[in-house]
């Protein structure tokens, strides 16, 4: 398996060569075009096999799309037979990064998942309190295993390497090493600093790891629209 | 006349400079500046033309920018961020997703087909254009553009494409995206359209009903 992002970082597109017998999964409706030999096939966002199992996994995968505002679908794609080429992109405009994750863990915003290799498991990581007021949604997707992961994000993507302590404006959080530990607090400068300052929460990340930020935050694009709308 | 596409990728301008005489026919509302020797006139082409291109997601409307006496200039963009391409229709002649549709020759021809009943369910690339005669046409995309040279099979995703070449050696057909109607609506794929043969597609990044689905959800519904 071989990627390449090109047209990056307005409008990423990313590129996927197959090997025959080789798969990626991908968010659903992510696909822009795929060669003869691809194949796709659809399954819920959630694993399990067996007749209970599946069950639970409808009903997770179910939670997911509403609270987590993902799909509820993900979509395999496999070269049957010879090579082929698989091209996704996400709906947003913005950047795509890849990641090759070696037995670790990335926790992601729910929305910036696009596609990863086989090896790699994703659960539901219930952010609490914490979520709810950082309005990243209230839970996370955590991404653990070996292969490879791709992100995207709203805008271009910074990874900023902490190293003690870093801070983050919510609406511009995409992902973060599990090293690191969070918890959402005020800007600073007191009442006029939560109320006034334009800046709402913010999420305080401490230990050492990688944060990944975004640089154009969706909740103020939906905001400005929203003065527009009759 | 001359086309230059400024600002590629994210948010293109067309610069047509046009000798006297010369004129574009334009999209309504695409027209950013034009230089004060430069006429504008609205038409419709007639009525039914009008209505036909309305209901393909047009404007029922075009405009004809001519210079007049001395070479003059128009500035053309879209309404979305993306990149624009010119398309050749000397040699062949295009088949265009009406919403991509920005400018064109006046003396190249312009159809609206109905892309089948199958996409008028799916909502996107119900209809399309087909642009013939000799002359260029511009198209603008929502996000970069790139062209996919077919050769055997290929499936494109139909919220994604922005135009492809009309040749005897390139068929297509819209499909469901996976084995099943119900399999394809969940994969959140829909339809599909599928090429078979030798040919030149071209294809924009992002998919604006996609886009405005997730920004949509944000926003208070319509009243």
């Amino acid at each position: 398996m071989t990627h390449d992002v090109v047209h990056g970082p307005a409008f990423a597109l990313l590129k996927v060569k197959l090997d025959a017998g080789e798969s990626v999964t991908a968010e659903a409706g992510a696909m822009v075009t795929h060669t003869k030999s691809i194949g796709m096939t659809t399954r819920l966002n959630a694993g399990g096999t067996g007749f209970w199992r599946k069950i639970q996994a409808f009903f997770i995968a179910l939670i997911r799309k509403f609270i987590g505002g993902e799909t509820m679908f993900i979509n395999d794609f496999k070269a049957d037979g010879a090579a082929g080429e698989v091209t996704l992109a996400p709906g947003l405009s913005g950047h795509i990064v890849h990641r090759r994750l070696e037995n670790e863990r990335l926790i992601l915003q729910t929305g910036a998942y696009l596609a990863s290799g086989p090896g790699l498991a994703m659960k539901l990581r219930w952010g609490g309190l914490r979520g709810i007021l950082a309005k990243e949604g209230i839970v996370f997707l955590e991404i653990y295993g070996t292969g490879d992961l791709y992100f995207n994000a709203y805008g271009g993507i910074t990874p900023v390497e902490v190293n003690g302590s870093f801070i983050v404006d919510n609406g511009h959080m995409v992902a973060f090493s599990s090293g690191l530990d969070f918890k959402i607090t005020t800007p600073g400068g007191g009442a006029m600093g939560l109320f006034a300052s334009g800046e709402g929460l913010v999420c305080q990340f401490t230990g050492t790891g990688t944060v990944w930020i975004q640089s154009r935050n969706l909740s103020a694009l939906a905001s400005w629209l929203m003065q527009l709308l009759p | 006349m001359n086309i230059d596409i400024l600002y590629k990728p994210a948010h293109t301008l067309a610069k047509v400079t046009l000798q006297p005489g010369e004129a574009i026919e334009a999209e309504a509302g695409a027209m950013v500046g034009t230089t004060s020797n430069v006429d504008m006139q609205t038409a419709a082409g007639g009525m039914m033309k009008g209505l036909k291109r309305m209901f393909g997601g047009e404007s029922f409307f075009r405009n004809t920018f001519t210079a007049q006496g001395t070479p003059g200039e128009v500035l053309l963009a879209p309404a979305l961020c993306g990149d624009m391409v010119v398309l050749d229709c000397n040699e062949t002649s295009w088949f265009i997703q009406s919403s991509s549709y920005v400018a064109a020759d006046p003396s190249i021809e312009l159809n609206t087909k109905v892309g089948g009943f199958k996409t008028f369910f799916a909502g996107e690339g119900v209809f399309m254009l087909k642009a013939s005669g000799r002359g260029q046409v511009i198209v603008g995309a929502f996000g970069a553009i790139e062209e996919v040279e077919i050769d055997g099979e290929m499936t494109i995703d139909t919220g994604h494409l922005v135009a492809w070449e009309e040749s005897p050696e390139l068929s297509f057909k819209v499909t469901k995206a996976g084995t099943g109607w119900v399999n394809s609506f969940l994969s959140g794929e829909g339809l599909v359209c599928k090429f078979y043969g030798r040919g030149s597609v071209w294809i924009q990044t992002r998919n604006p009903s996609e886009y405005g689905a997730l920004v949509g959800r944000l926003l208070p519904p319509r009243g």
